[in-house]
């Protein structure tokens, strides 16, 4: 077993999960050796990279999580370089961290907060230039390049990521052609209803929208052609593709740990191995009866389980669980989603598609399980709280706009 | 010591409410929060959240913790500390006094017992 206040830590990874373990181990009153290491140096943020960032309304320094200050306030050692190798060792000695620069970097424990990369297509042509994926800083500059106006971006995915630069780009002025082999994209993760009104947005902005799989990608000097499986033809002057994301467990494979399309975690973020740690993109945790849960890749998933781990590696209990939550923001449009829109049991719809609309997910048992809503202030955390209270909720109450769900949520069963 | 100024009669902020005082009358660079939490107790934070613009009165009020409405950082009611991201900086915390049936704000005074 570890020792419950290790006296050196390693974290693998400057993502919000990264970041947010070494902020949360400080904020425990931790005091040994931190260090960081990520190849783009200071952590940053990820979700402004397909919205202020692109649209160059955000500037580099802003997207840092914290300023280069804050690391030296906090003693905390932040390398710009890349883990190339784990070597987990056998459980009784430090784990160490060979790097690309040549230096092996110890460690009593070590965090793997390696998140996830843009997934790419196996299509001909992925490589050619004016092709596009989206993980990195670096990533949004290079694409950022092609929006202007006269500019025509086609996106394959209209998942979170090609919805959002289809907005962004049409505000920059760019020609936009989405792309998604689903009828109803987003459909899983918001419900059809939440789905339908998104889809809506695309064509009453301006991007068009097409059904089908690309099956390649040709180069015709300035003009780049996607051939769908269906034979029919897009052209554009650069392509995106944005087919969700992989994890990043390489590392973890090649040591022998238990990967699972994800680092496999308990509720603390131990791995199979005693000390190794993960959080974020990478993972995925274990339920209470041992079977691997969903992989989340959201924003607050990854803050969660960073705070979670860092109370895993200092043996304290990690925070009690709470209903997941995302947002998106396209086409001016804020959008919450907590819990699951996808169990089964009854859609109920609040309002009219369009600001303030809000669509639950009742359970079969009539608890709610999931709820999403654009534009709805406070709604989205009130559904929250409902969700984690497991309350049984009248359908009538929830569909009625005049019904203060923050009421509801605090009003005691 | 200030005076204090009459915030609100205790009934005119619901639990899990909060008002703010703007930041002419408090003769601070900020507007001032006072929140009713659903544990019974008053606090005042400075409104605005340390992340972005948001009014951290708009926020979710639970317990000695306030999350901000735009992404939800949520910060110590009783001492301003922001407890997690994306806000990093504290913020500044009041003294605030129930008395009479009302609720008193003292500006740039520290809570008694943070
Ligand atoms: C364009 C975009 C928009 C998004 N928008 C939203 C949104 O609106 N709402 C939302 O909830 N979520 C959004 N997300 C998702 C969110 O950003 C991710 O869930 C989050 O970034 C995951 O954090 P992470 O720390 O696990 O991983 P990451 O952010 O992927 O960070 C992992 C880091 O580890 C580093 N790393 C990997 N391998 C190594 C190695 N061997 N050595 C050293 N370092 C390594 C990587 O370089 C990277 O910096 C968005 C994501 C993207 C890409
Ligand atoms: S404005 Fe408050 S968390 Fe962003």
């Amino acid at each position: 077993m570890v020792l419950a206040a290790p006296a050196s830590i390693a974290v693998v990874g400057g993502g919000v999960a990264g970041f947010s373990a070494v902020r949360e181990l400080r904020r425990r009153g931790y005091a040994g050796a931190l260090t960081l290491v990520d190849p783009a140096g200071l952590p940053y943020d990820r979700p402004p990279l397909s919205k202020a960032f692109l649209a160059g309304s955000l500037d580099r320094l802003r997207l840092q999580l914290a300023p280069e200050q804050w690391y030296e306030d906090n003693g905390i050692t932040v390398l710009a370089d890349t883990v190339d190798k784990l070597d987990a060792g056998n459980g009784t000695e430090a784990p160490v961290l060979a790097l690309a620069s040549g230096r092996d970097l110890a460690a009593d424990v070590v965090l793997l907060a390696t998140g996830a990369r843009a997934r790419r297509l196996p299509l001909p042509g992925m490589d050619l230039p004016g092709v596009f994926t989206l993980r990195s800083a670096d990533d949004a500059l290079a694409l950022q390049g092609h929006l202007a106006s006269g500019a025509h971006l086609v996106i394959l995915g209209a998942g979170l990521v090609g919805a959002e630069v289809a907005g962004t780009a049409r505000g920059l002025g760019a020609g936009v052609t989405l792309v998604d082999p689903a009828e109803l994209p987003f459909a899983q993760a918001v419900g059809p209803a939440m789905a339908g009104y998104l889809q809506s947005l695309h064509a009453a902005h301006g991007t068009e929208y097409g059904r089908g799989a690309a099956a390649g990608i040709t180069s015709d000097g300035n003009v780049l052609r996607v051939e769908l499986a269906d034979g029919s033809r897009l052209s554009g002057t650069a392509v995106l593709v944005a087919a969700g994301s992989e994890p990043e467990t390489a590392l973890a494979e090649a040591a022998g740990l238990a990967v699972d399309a994800g680092l496999l975690v308990d509720a603390s973020g131990r791995t199979s191995h005693p000390r190794i740690f993960a959080a974020g993109d990478s993972s995925r945790r274990l339920g209470p009866d041992g079977a691997p849960g969903r992989r989340f890749e959201h924003w607050d998933a990854a803050r969660r389980t960073g705070e979670a781990a860092a109370a895993g590696m200092l043996g304290a209990e990690p925070p009690a669980g709470t209903a997941d939550w995302f947002w998106s923001d396209r086409y001016g449009v804020h959008l919450e989603v907590a819990g699951s829109m996808a169990v089964p049991g009854q859609t109920v719809l609040r309002g009219e598609p369009g600001s303030g609309f809000m669509v639950f997910r009742l359970d079969l048992n009539g608890a709610l399980a999931g709820a999403a809503a654009v534009d709805g202030g406070t709604a989205v955390r009130a559904a929250r709280k409902l969700i984690e209270s497991g309350r049984i909720l009248d359908p009538v109450l929830l569909q009625d706009p005049a019904v203060d769900l923050r009421r509801l949520a605090r009003a005691k069963p | 010591m200030s005076e204090g100024i009459r915030v609100a009669d205790v009934d005119e902020i619901d639990e899990g409410e909060a008002l703010t005082v703007d930041a002419e009358t408090a003769g601070t660079s900020d507007d001032i929060a006072v929140f009713h939490s659903d544990n019974g107790n008053f606090y005042a934070l400075n409104d605005t959240c340390t992340h972005e613009d948001a009014s951290l009165a708009d926020g979710w009020i639970e317990g000695d913790e306030v999350e901000c409405p735009i992404h939800s950082a949520r910060f110590c009611l009783r001492t301003g500390e922001a407890l997690c991201l994306p806000a990093l900086i504290n913020t500044k915390a009041h003294r605030v006094d129930v008395r009479d049936g009302a609720v008193w704000l003292y500006p740039n005074e520290s809570p008694l017992n943070a």
